[in-house]
Formats: structure tokens, sequence, C-alpha cells
């Protein structure tokens, strides 16, 4: 908003400049507001909690513990691997959708195109126990499977249970974002490519995948960001241990009490956003120059 | 025969569609396929690309049937109406792109890429990306991607609809050179009737999905196989006249009746084929008030009322229309039309 009111400003008069700057200034205030009051000032307020000690003073030793404890040090961990292999299953199941539905027709096409954002209405709470239900120990899955004689291994109350989970939550709105970026690419792009001899593999790896890049960024920063930071699923259908960090932050805060404990685990994570948002706000950087 | 469509059809869901399409195209032919949106011209170039799937008939190139091949196994090349260039790519590796996939030397792309930049007028464009690039410079990228791949066919959909008029007429004319230098077969789609008549070899003219008449410009203008041609190409007066033997009478004229037609009849009548005299009480005239002259250049168009058939319209020189003033009697002739049967006019 604030490149658009400074744009606008280039005016005659300088008195109209400045007046249009102001104006601007006077529009982005309530949200910078809202961000400073509910983002800026608690990060910043949970960063001092995280750096007092046990004797009352300041250092990092809240931080030395991340790393020092193996259940924590496992957790982080867990939390990585977990995050990763999410994005890249969203990310492949994704795509492949997007693909399917940007380039064939006929009635599949419509049942997905119809169904594959009912995720989205569904709340976090209930599509969790809805697994439990389906996936559990003596779910519809596991009794379905005893009448041809398969044990069903184990599969929530681990790791598997917890990227179910956020596949579910995370593919119908990934693939949303994909779809409208591929449908963004004119056919005539995909025909001419064709025509010049190039197959499926390389149309998708130097055409279809250089054009929706900037969309591919998007969501790969939504998916890791919403996986890391996860908690209805985890919590629920997750181990004791290793726990995902939403999880482990909620038991140092609640059942241990240990207030700066939890505020140290909270601006770590918030320091592995921060890592890929760096990223995506640099090369969305780097995109606008080329631009200009 | 560089290309052949044989009995070619294809119906979409809509009822719309092209049926009964033979096409036989010689080597180094420039034909285009031309009609009003909708009339199908469209759909019997993609099919000819691959991109669509028509429902029966064969198509084939250098004389082996292509039906079954895809769109990157074909011979052919097409530019599209917009959008033709990967707005990722420069122009060089725009251009270059094709070759790669045919893995020649990264030398002979180079030179390659050079030629044919020069045989669009293109010289240095290397680096630029599309967006950088006019509308006609993007176009003209287009067309030396496909003129590098060699295409034994080259199809172009409507390549410079999108081109202000000025540019357009440089294009054809560029086109029509290129086309003499490098020998290739080409098909043009286009649904206007001067660049048809500009640019082609032959102009196949279509029609709700039916070809009307394949023919030289030349002769689809004076010897319009129908009804429709006769009132898609260029300016028409129709009117109606009776078949008397070896004459289709007109009122008080009589012109050589060359179809053997009989009963009524619907003369077509160039503009340029209507004479306007000051007196009106010669043999052989029909009279008429001046309602209208509007100049047009080097000539003007006069509409004329006449008192038995209406409005006819005529292309006069610019001398005789100074003595020509609105309301005034004059005496009309025709110097030569196209009859056609009544009732085809009422089956079109």
């Amino acid at each position: 908003m604030n490149a658009v009111s400074t744009r606008k400003a280039a005016g005659k008069t300088w008195s109209k400049e400045t007046r249009q700057s102001m104006l601007g200034l006077a529009m982005v205030l309530p949200s910078f507001a809202i961000l400073l009051l509910t983002v800026i000032i608690p990060i910043f307020q949970s960063f001092i909690m995280s750096l007092t000690n046990d004797s009352g003073g300041y250092d990092l030793s809240r931080y030395a513990y991340l790393f020092t404890d193996k259940g924590m040090r496992g957790n982080i961990l867990f939390t990585l691997r977990v995050t990763a292999i999410t994005c890249m299953l969203v990310l492949l199941v994704s795509y492949s959708l997007a693909i399917y539905m940007r380039f064939n027709q006929g009635p599949v096409v419509d049942l997905i195109r119809r169904t594959y954002m009912i995720p989205l209405f569904i709340p976090g709470v209930i599509a969790t126990y809805g697994l439990i239900n389906l996936l559990g120990n003596h779910g519809w899955l596991s009794r379905m499977l005893e009448v041809i004689g398969v044990e069903l291994p184990r599969i929530i109350f681990d790791e598997k249970g917890i990227i179910i989970a956020n596949l579910w939550f995370n593919i119908p709105f990934t693939t949303m974002l994909l779809s409208s970026a591929l449908s963004a690419i004119p056919s005539s792009v995909i025909e001419s490519a064709k025509d010049v001899g190039v197959g499926r593999l390389t149309l998708f790896t130097k055409f279809i995948f250089p054009l929706s890049y900037k969309t591919f960024l998007v969501a790969v920063t939504f998916v890791f960001m919403g996986v890391i930071g996860s908690f209805t699923a985890p919590f629920l259908i997750g181990a004791n241990s290793p726990q995902m960090l939403g999880v482990s932050m909620q038991q140092v805060f609640s059942v241990f009490q240990e207030r700066e404990q939890a505020a140290a685990i909270a601006f770590f994570s918030f320091l592995l956003c921060s890592v890929l948002g760096a990223f995506y706000i640099r090369s969305m950087a780097v995109e606008e120059k080329d631009k200009i | 025969m560089q290309l052949s469509v044989r009995e070619l059809s294809k119906r979409y869901k809509t009822g719309d569609g092209v049926s009964g399409i033979n096409i036989d195209i010689q080597k180094g032919e420039l034909v285009t396929l031309l009609g009003p949106s909708g009339c199908g011209k469209t759909t019997v170039l993609r099919s000819i690309g691959g991109f669509l799937e028509p429902d029966s008939g064969d198509i084939l190139i250098e004389g082996r049937s292509v039906i079954q091949l895809p769109p990157e196994k074909r011979p052919t090349s097409m530019v599209f109406q917009s959008y033709n260039l990967w707005s990722h790519m420069s122009v060089y590796e725009n251009l270059a792109f094709g070759l790669k996939i045919r893995k020649k030397s990264k030398a002979e792309i180079r030179a390659s890429v050079d030629e044919a930049l020069k045989l669009v007028r293109l010289s240095g464009f290397e680096k630029k990306v599309p967006a950088e690039l006019s509308g006609g410079q993007q176009q003209r990228v287009a067309l030396a991607r496909s003129l590098l791949l060699n295409p034994a066919v080259l199809l172009l959909d409507e390549p410079f609809s999108a081109l202000d008029a000025k540019l357009r007429h440089e294009m054809r004319e560029e086109l029509r050179e290129i086309q003499m230098k490098t020998g290739l077969t080409m098909v043009f789609v286009t649904h206007d009737q001067e660049e048809a008549l500009s640019l082609s070899d032959r102009i196949i003219v279509m029609n709700h999905g039916r070809i009307e008449q394949i023919a030289q410009p030349q002769q689809i203008y004076d010897e319009p196989a129908s009804l429709y041609v006769a009132g898609f190409i260029g300016k028409m007066n129709f009117m109606e006249g009776v078949a008397d033997g070896a004459k289709i009478r007109l009122g008080s004229l009589a012109l050589p009746n060359v179809k053997n037609l009989r009963g009524r009849v619907t003369a077509a009548v160039r503009p340029e084929d209507v004479q306007l005299r000051e007196r009106t009480d010669t043999e052989g005239t029909l009279t008429g008030k001046v309602k209208q002259v509007m100049i047009l250049g080097h000539y003007a168009e006069v509409t004329v009322e006449l008192a038995e058939f209406g409005i006819i319209r005529a292309f006069q020189s610019k001398e005789v229309v100074q003595r020509l003033q609105p309301g005034q009697e004059v005496g009309v002739s025709i110097t030569q039309m196209t009859g056609f049967p009544v009732d085809e006019a009422k089956a079109n």
C-alpha cells in the first residue's frame, strides 16, 4: 500500500506531494500499529524473556538447552524432518493435481475440481479426529482390512500420522495456488513448445516450472510455515517423544511452567521461519529488479 | 503434394465444427484459409498442426500420414495469434531452443539463429527478452523461431491480427518476401479478406464448417462460386433478375447468361462494374437518383437509388464524381455480373 501511495504522490507541486505522502502514511499507520502490537512487540518480549536465566540474570542458557538437551534436540530435528517431508509431498501431489487439471478435461477433472477444496472447510480438530477414527488401532481401515486378513501397521501416533494430517490440511490450498498459476500460462506458450518438439519432461522443467516458479516459492513458504508451527494435529495424534516444536512448547509452558524456556522455543521457531521468509523476499526482490 | 487433407471432419459438443474438408497444397505454395469467425478455419489449421484430434479423415504431409502423430513429432510449425514467445527466455534462447532439442552443435545454432534474425530484420536483438519487444517484433521473432525448424508446412494462425493496420501491411509484405526466399509451404488463417487477397497463391473460402471455394485470388474475386463467396469477398451489389434464354434481364438491361440459368436469378454486380451516365433517356440503362457521394481517396463510392431495384453502389473516378450532385437523375448500366439461381440464395 505504501508503494502505491508514494507512486501516486508524484504530483506537480511540492505541497501536493507532501500532502499525498502524509495521506499515504496515515493509511499505512493502522495496519502497522496492529503489526506492532500483535507481532513485533510480543516477539521482542519473548526474546527478552528467553534471555533470562534461572538466577534472574541474562544469558543464552535457554538456547543452549535447546541444543544440548537430548530430547529437545530430537524435537527440533523431528520438526524439521516432518516439515521437509510434508513440503515435498504436498508440492508433489499439488503440482500433479494442478497439472492434471490444467491439461486434461472430462469427468475426473470435474470431480477433482469440485472436491479438492473440501478439506479447507473442515475444522482441524474434526479432521484430526476423523483421521484417528479412520487410521487408528481399531479404526475403519483396520477393520476393513481385517476382513481380508491384513493387519494394519501403526500409522498414527507417530511421524506418519502427523504427515498425513498435514497433507490433508495443506494440499487443497497449495493446489489452488498452483492451479491459478498454471492457468495463467497461455495455452499458446505450451502449444508452441510442443510444436518445437519439446517432450513432456522438458515441458515441465523448462516451461511450466520456470513460468510458475514464483507461485511455487509462495507455496513452499506457506506449507513450511504452516507445518513447522502446526499444533492441533501433532498434539492429538503425535507421539509423546519426539514432539513437534509447537507441542513441545505448549508442554514446557503449561505442564512444566517454564515460561522462559517456552519463549526460547518460540523465538527459535520464529528464526526458522524467518530464514525461509528472507529467502522468499530476496527472490521476489530479484524478480522485481529484473522487471525494471 | 506437400500437404493433403482428406475428408477431414471434427464436431464439437456445441454442434460447430468442420466436415468434408479436402485440400491439396503444392510445395512452396502460400494458401489462405479465409472465413468469418466460427467458420472452422482454425479447426482445420489446428488439426494439421496436431493440436486437435479430428473425428475422421486423414492428413498427409509429403505423402506420409501424420494423423496419429502428436504436435512435437509432426513436420509442421505453427505461429500463433499472440503470446507466442516464451517470456522467461531471451530472444536468442527462444530461437535456439528447438535446435538444442535437435542436438545441433553450438556453432551451428549460433549461425542459424543469426541468419533467421537477419531474415526477419531483427539482428542484434538476441539478448532482449520478449517483454522488451513491440507486438510486431514479437511476431517476427515467433516467425523466425518457426522458420529455424525448417518445417515441411508452416502454419500461421491469424498471426498479424493483434497488430495495427500499418504494421499489418508491412508484415504481410515481409512474410511474402520470406516465403519467396525460403520457398516454404505455408497455410495462413485469416478472417481479413484483404489480407487473403494480397498474400495468397490460392484462397480457401470457408463458411459454416464447409469449403465454399478454392481458387486463386483473382478468380475468387471475379468468379465467386457461390452467393456466399460473392458477398464475403470485396463489395458487391445484389439485384434480382430473370433468366431469359441466353440473356439475364435486369429491368431494361440484358446481360449474357453465362451459366445457363433458368427462372429467377440473383445478380451479383461489383461496384466497379457499374457505370453512371448523366442522361437518362439512353436505351439499355436503368434510371435512378444519386443519394450520396463518398470520396475514398483516388476514387469515390456513389450510392444510387434505382426505381426498380433499390440501392446500388458504384465506384467512380474523381472526374465523373465532380459532375454528380445528390438528388440528380442518372442512367445506370452494368458491364459485368455473376448470376446465381434464387433458390440457392434462400438456402444460404
